[in-house]
């Protein structure tokens, strides 16, 4: 048995582009907004390569790199959190590990087994949360889902019957375990993807954007479930767009742009990256590009990223400085006027999406 | 690092382990199937207003005293032509709803979102597109059945041969129907969208299989065609069985066809199958929609 219960070694995905389009990537995103929108690539691989062939032999298909040589050494019993932008080869690279895609290069092993020679025993090791609410049937009961899931997964009837049980019972459903899933709340649906993935008992969970359209109280109960889910000893792959859950979950985090891990470490440590920076943090109304670039051009402000707060017109900014004391007058005098109003200044420790934009230069949720 | 958990989960390989995820997958079509009481319309509706088409215009054509059924039975050998229609549109809407229902069975789970998740089971794949296929039939031969019953109880349709033998053609046929849903539901998952092909190959059956008509009355080529297309056997073989009192041995000639056309499109369903799950694994095509 091997170490690290999921280890990858220059893992590549290529995918075939598609002519024309500014989103090659073959994994469209969810009518949710979840997943991939369009995976990432390094510079090189980015413009796609499509050589002229004469004489009339087929020109060789152009390809997307998705994921590029992405390494992982996921220890057993440890949640390891795996953030990315939109389009940075997450999905890519969990869809790789589950199997469900296969490599254009590279090993990985989950449990120990090899993901393409031994692709059914990585997936008798794995529970799987990968299109939430989707990945369950709406006109099936809640048990029924559950029933049904279990005979795919081969556990033997009496076992299963006690298993579906005991999770119906966990996740707070046993009230309308009979009803329809479509009569359900997202959460409580979200809550039967969890017990779906838990059915088996498999040592290793990849949970892919586990709270996302989750209301704030049944995103804290699945967090709650996560921790608890790490105690039991499963070890736990999840990837999220929320940086406080994965600060708050994670041992470790690996950060993943442009189809390449660009860090990993515990969140502490990735956040020591930038303590010798401060981010400054403003509300402004008026907000527009020329203010940015005004911004951007003061001594010492780098990554910095403004995003709409809500339908008002309110705008929050957000900055790294290597000395706050001497940016802010400058950035008092560049915003005020020209119908931009400062309505709010702070400076705040980095958080690990500071560490993200350092790191990135754009913020999770772009 | 020490963990509580077994490094293995609960479930246990095997051939009875697949078995009784087959009998999930049935079990599970069926309710959903029974959940979408729509079926019930289609079901009591259809079998009469398709082959309804026919008849009206058989009748029209035959004159206000009939006399022209007789060259109709001259040359097909019918003296029910409204049996005759009705096998003939029956199993025209059978390929149809084979087409339908079991070559869109897996881009509908796609479409859903529960393709993947079922996608990233242990259970041998083949099995959810199999699975399908059991309410479907169970389902056809409920509208097979209510097309007898109403032809008999409105038209005076009346069976002058065994049901049985009419079972054994029909069940000759069924690798064939459900091997060309198979590789079809394979081509769909690949190209998403195959309405084309849908109207083409049923185009081809009410062309060339001899729906309302002999083939006989087709020119050389078109015959030999249809020699290719199982629901030409599968027709000759239900009216042979239906009307003509035809037992096992007048039966050989449709039926040996129609087992090895089984054969032949159950390999072809499977390896196009099996090309489709390699590919989607290459492109991430179980994903897509």
């Amino acid at each position: 048995m091997s170490d690290f219960a999921i280890e990858a070694n220059q893992l590549v995905k290529k995918f075939p582009a598609r002519p024309g389009t500014s989103n090659p990537s073959p994994l469209h995103p969810s009518p949710g907004g979840r997943g991939d929108g369009g995976e990432g690539d390094s510079e090189g691989s980015r413009k796609l390569k499509r050589r002229h062939w004469p004489f009339g032999r087929r020109e060789p298909k152009a390809m997307f790199t998705a994921v590029n040589g992405v390494d992982l050494q996921i220890q057993r019993g440890e949640i390891f959190g795996l953030l990315g932008p939109n389009g940075a080869g997450k999905s890519t690279t969990i869809r790789m590990l589950c199997t469900l895609l296969e490599p254009t290069s590279g090993t990985a092993r989950v449990n120990g087994f090899d993901i393409v020679k031994q692709a059914n025993d990585v997936r008798r090791s794995l529970g799987t949360l990968l299109a939430g609410e989707r990945s369950i049937y709406w006109k099936l009961s809640g048990r029924e889902n559950l029933e049904y899931f279990a005979a795919l997964y081969h556990i033997p009837q009496p076992i299963a019957k006690n298993r579906v049980e005991e999770l119906i019972e966990r996740m707070e459903l046993k009230d309308r375990a009979n009803e329809l899933v479509e009569k359900y709340s997202t959460g409580m649906r979200q809550r039967v993807a969890v017990a779906k993935a838990l059915l088996a008992r498999p040592p290793i969970l990849l949970l892919d954007e586990p709270t996302l359209g989750l209301d704030p109280q049944a995103a804290r109960r699945l967090r709650e479930l996560i921790a608890e889910l790490k105690q039991e000893g499963h070890t736990i792959l999840l990837t999220t767009h929320y940086m406080e859950e994965a600060d708050l979950l994670s041992d470790r985090i690996g950060i993943i742009d442009s189809g390449k891990v660009i860090a990993l470490d515990t969140p502490e440590g990735l956040k020591h990256r930038i303590e010798q920076k401060e981010v400054i943090r403003l509300e402004v109304t008026g907000w527009h590009d020329e203010i940015a670039d005004k911004l951007k051009s003061i001594s010492g402000i780098e990554n910095l990223i403004s995003r709409q707060e809500g339908e008002a017109d309110l705008w929050e900014v957000n900055m790294q400085a290597h000395n706050s004391r001497a940016a802010i007058p400058r950035i008092v005098e560049h915003i005020s006027g020209n119908g931009t109003r400062l309505v709010n200044m702070n400076i705040v420790k980095p958080s690990l999406e500071d560490v993200f934009i350092h790191l990135t230069g754009k913020a999770l949720r772009d | 690092m020490e963990t509580s958990l077994s490094p293995r989960s609960l479930g246990q390989p095997g051939f009875l382990s697949d078995l009784r995820a087959f009998g999930a997958v049935l079990l599970r079509e069926w309710r959903i199937f029974m959940r979408y009481p729509s079926w019930m319309i289609a079901l009591f509706i259809w079998p009469l207003i398709f082959p309804m088409m026919y008849i009206l215009t058989g009748r029209a054509l035959s004159g206000p005293d009939g006399s022209g059924l007789e060259v109709f039975t001259q040359v097909t050998g019918a003296t029910d032509f409204i049996g005759y229609i009705v096998i003939g549109t029956t199993v025209w809407m059978w390929q149809n709803i084979v087409l339908w229902d079991v070559g869109f069975s897996l881009r509908n789970e796609q479409m859903r979102g529960t393709l993947e998740s079922n996608w990233l089971s242990p259970t041998w794949r083949f099995s959810y597109l199999l699975g399908h296929t059991g309410p479907q039939i169970i389902s056809m031969l409920m509208f097979i059945g209510i097309t007898a019953l109403e032809f008999g109880l409105l038209f005076g349709v009346k069976l002058n041969g065994s049901v049985w033998m009419i079972l054994l053609v029909m069940l000759a046929a069924i690798p064939a129907i459900y091997g060309l849903g198979f590789a079809f539901a394979s081509l769909v998952i690949t190209v998403k969208e195959a309405n084309a092909f849908v109207f083409l190959i049923r185009g081809l059956v009410m062309i060339f299989c001899g729906i309302t008509f002999p083939i006989s009355l087709l020119p050389g080529w078109m015959q030999s065609f249809a020699m290719w297309l199982p629901p030409t056997y599968l027709i000759h073989g239900m009216r042979a069985a239906a009307f003509s009192n035809a037992g096992v041995t007048e039966l050989l000639p449709d039926l040996i066809p129609l087992a090895l056309f089984g054969v032949l499109w159950l390999i072809l369903g499977y390896s196009a199958f099996l090309l489709m799950e390699r590919r989607a694994r290459r492109t991430g095509a179980i994903g897509q929609y």
